[in-house]
């Protein structure tokens, strides 16, 4: 049988805890600044992007941005929610059925879960009909929470020279969460086209 | 600096990764220094390792501060350059030149050694051919992996001195818990004082366990944000290695062997240290030390001949990687040729320059071995070299070219402190003295004057004590002045003086390319504070 000295066993034990110590204090250097920058921007986006919407209409077009919605929400493990708002005018009641406008946004949406599934992550689809597009939109981000709304610009745009509606600019104005608006430029659809998807004329995607 | 179009050495190497190249280099050599130490100094072992410690403790705190400051591969060689011109830098460099690939000979030599007892057909004595095959492959093993890539290497590296990391500690654990005894220690270091000469001597092996944070620094410039990391890593380096040989040391002077200590070739009993120290263990006392650990020894002397063998190659491994880099600051400072400075496209490593240094410590091999190859050999070097080839040459020569580097790196040192104190330093030795100087406030480091004093001392004693390291030591010397004045002069440039160096605008690229910018920052503001037209022309 052993015996064990008492100062052999504090020495022992101190040689086990300064080297732990050593160690320790070696791997958990002072971050700089440049790396608290990238840690906040880092918390920031998670912050942001924990839900997100993307929005279609009539009026505005997002297929670019539903593709990088998608990659975000892949990166990020966000829940991801496309709507598309059929706008129903005055003249007729709020329930009245809009078979072309209800045919482009099964298009819209059938797009987008060929995106999502492309990306591999789940995504949630609705659509609604509405009086303002913009209502619309600030209630189901109000009752979904979301972190974040992605739009892509106004389908006119692309001739009218002006990428940005009245509707798209108070919903970003009037959110009260982030709002991100994608431009599409002259190569605006390479994100989608990266993804295997053909562009239309109309600005829609397919399969 | 590197040509704009030259791809440039990546920073990947960790925290972890650069606690780990300077791990591996002087981890090792506890694995060969114990049984010296203990055959020279015997009862005083652990004071000859204390002396050697306190000189290492504060060759570590130079190197901190000056790799912290210029955060840039070439270590030594690079600060003394900027410190005390090219022409010394030269020598500091090519001094560690040698060390560096004397180190990849001879822990892949010992790295052998330690498999030979666990496969004997390695065993140098009965199967020379077989063992100089063995090292040779290793060394070129080696190569072909630092050509690959420092991430590789760095990986390997780190894997190894975490597994040696743990197997120390619990050696050191197990052995004070189970077998020390305070009042062993107290009577081996009362009856068996040994000489001055042999402490002094013990003293000087005991500087070699030390060898090998050069490594630190050599990888500054692939390290992560280098001012920050590099001086956590050496100081915790620096702690750990001194926690180690100093409780190897007492626990080999204090501990109860586990087993009967086999008695000496005349018949004389022997105790644990001195059965580790002798000639024919002091090559694997830490196997051996293992060994003797109640209980844990079991286990320990299954797997610590393995790890001591790994160990050793990683620290070779560390040799050719500190050789290629300082290759590389050297040539970019216009000391060695061109050609060290070229950087793989493919791989993004200085392939030529790790190449060219593994084809040295070939050489370096073919030297040492020759004698047990060739009976001849073997006979001229009995009458020219006093019989000590092999690891004897090695070792000789490795103390010789540490001693001198780190001379002049504490001269370095002092010498920055006076000429440049306008650079940031994030980590400052403590102990300094305030003075003006030249109109700007500086502080005089006393700690840089004490540690020269004490590595002068250590070198100068190598070369009173080392037969062959004061002759082939400054050999190596006068073989570098002559390829250093030949390439000088093809080139045009000064021999004994310095090209002209733009300090200051490097130092700013330096602090940049490390992504030290809040640095970078406060280098600025005091350049623009004491000297505003030199700022506003280089910002």
């Amino acid at each position: 049988m052993i015996a064990i000295d008492p100062i052999g066993a504090l020495i022992a034990a101190a040689i086990v805890l300064a080297v732990i110590a050593t160690l320790w204090w070696m791997l958990h250097p002072p971050i700089s600044k440049v790396q608290e920058i990238a840690r906040d921007a880092e918390t920031e986006l998670e912050r942001m992007v924990g839900s997100i919407i993307v929005v279609f209409s009539e009026n505005i077009a997002s297929q670019h941005m539903m593709a990088l919605a998608a990659k975000l929400a892949k990166g990020e493990r966000s829940e991801l929610l496309a709507i598309y708002v059929v706008s129903v005018p005055y003249s007729l009641p709020p329930d009245a059925e809009m078979t072309d406008e209800e045919r482009r946004a099964l298009d819209a949406l059938g797009a987008a879960q060929a995106i999502a599934a492309k990306a591999d992550i789940n995504l949630r689809t609705e659509t609604v009909k509405a009086r303002s597009t913009k209502q619309a939109v600030l209630d189901i981000a109000k009752r979904e929470r979301a972190n974040l709304i992605v739009l892509g610009s106004f389908r006119e745009g692309k001739y009218t020279g002006a990428p940005l509606s009245r509707t798209i600019e108070e919903i970003a104005a009037e959110a009260k969460c982030d709002v991100i608006i994608g431009v599409e430029g002259k190569h605006g659809n390479l994100l989608v086209d990266q993804l295997g998807f053909e562009q239309t004329e109309q600005g829609e995607t397919a399969p | 600096m590197p040509d704009q179009h030259q791809p440039e050495l990546k920073r990947s190497v960790t925290p972890w990764g650069s606690f780990s190249w300077g791990y591996s280099d002087v981890g090792a050599d506890i694995f060969v220094g114990l049984g010296l130490v203990l055959g020279a100094a015997a009862g005083a072992s652990n004071v000859a390792f204390l002396f050697a410690g306190i000189v290492y403790v504060c060759i570590g705190l130079a190197y901190t501060e000056l790799a912290a400051t210029y955060p840039v591969a070439g270590g030594g060689q690079y600060f003394v350059m900027r410190g005390l011109g090219d022409f010394l830098g030269f020598i500091a460099g090519w001094a560690v030149l040698l060390d560096f690939t004397i180190d990849v000979t001879l822990f892949a030599w010992s790295c052998v050694d330690y498999l030979s007892e666990v496969i004997p057909q390695l065993l140098n004595p009965i199967h020379p051919w077989v063992h100089f095959i063995a090292v040779f492959a290793l060394i070129a093993g080696l190569c072909l992996l630092n050509v690959l890539g420092v991430r590789e290497s760095t990986t390997f590296n780190g894997v190894v001195s975490a597994l040696d990391v743990i197997s120390e500690t619990s050696i050191l654990f197990f052995g004070f818990l189970f077998a020390f005894r305070p009042e062993l220690l107290v009577h081996t270091m009362t009856t068996q004082w040994p000489s001055t000469f042999n402490l002094m001597l013990g003293a000087s092996y005991a500087i070699i366990s030390f060898v090998g944070l050069e490594s630190i620094s050599q990888a500054a410039q692939e390290t992560q944000r280098p001012a920050s990391i590099i001086p956590r890593t050496s100081i915790a380096l620096i702690l750990t290695i001194l926690i180690y040989a100093l409780a190897y040391s007492n626990l080999a002077l204090g501990m109860v062997p586990w087993h009967q200590i086999p008695a000496d070739a005349m018949g004389h009993a022997q105790t644990l240290w001195q059965w580790l120290g002798n000639n024919d263990n002091n090559g694997k006392a830490v196997a051996l030390l293992a060994k003797e650990v109640p209980y844990f020894g079991a286990l320990a002397a299954l797997y610590v001949p393995i790890l001591g063998a790994i160990l050793l190659l990683i620290s070779s491994n560390s040799g050719v990687f500190g050789s290629s880099r300082i290759a590389y600051a050297m040539a970019n400072a216009k000391l060695l040729p061109s050609i060290f400075q070229r950087v793989n496209r493919r791989f993004r490593t200085p392939a030529i320059s790790i190449v060219a240094f593994c084809a040295i410590a070939v050489v370096e091999l073919i030297f040492a071995a020759w004698p047990s190859l060739d009976p001849g050999a073997a006979a001229f070097y009995a009458k020219f070299f006093h019989g000590e080839g092999g690891i004897g040459f090695l070792g000789d020569l490795y103390a010789f070219g540490a001693a001198t580097s780190y001379s002049f790196v504490f001269l370095a040192l002092i010498a920055l402190r006076l000429n440049d104190p306008l650079s940031p330093r994030k980590f400052r030795i403590p102990l300094n003295i305030p003075l003006t100087y030249k109109g700007e406030r500086v502080l005089f480091p006393v700690i840089g004057v004490l540690g020269f004093i004490g590595i002068l001392s250590i070198l100068v004693f190598t070369i009173i004590t080392h037969d062959l390291g004061r002759i082939a030591g400054p050999a190596w010397l006068i073989l570098g002045f002559i390829i250093f004045v030949v390439y000088r002069r093809s080139k045009g440039l000064p021999v004994f003086g310095s090209a002209p160096h733009d300090w200051r605008h490097e130092q700013i690229g330096i602090l940049r390319d490390a992504g030290e910018l809040e640095l970078m920052d406060e280098y600025l503001a005091r350049l623009k504070e004491r000297e505003p037209a030199r700022a506003a022309e280089i910002g």
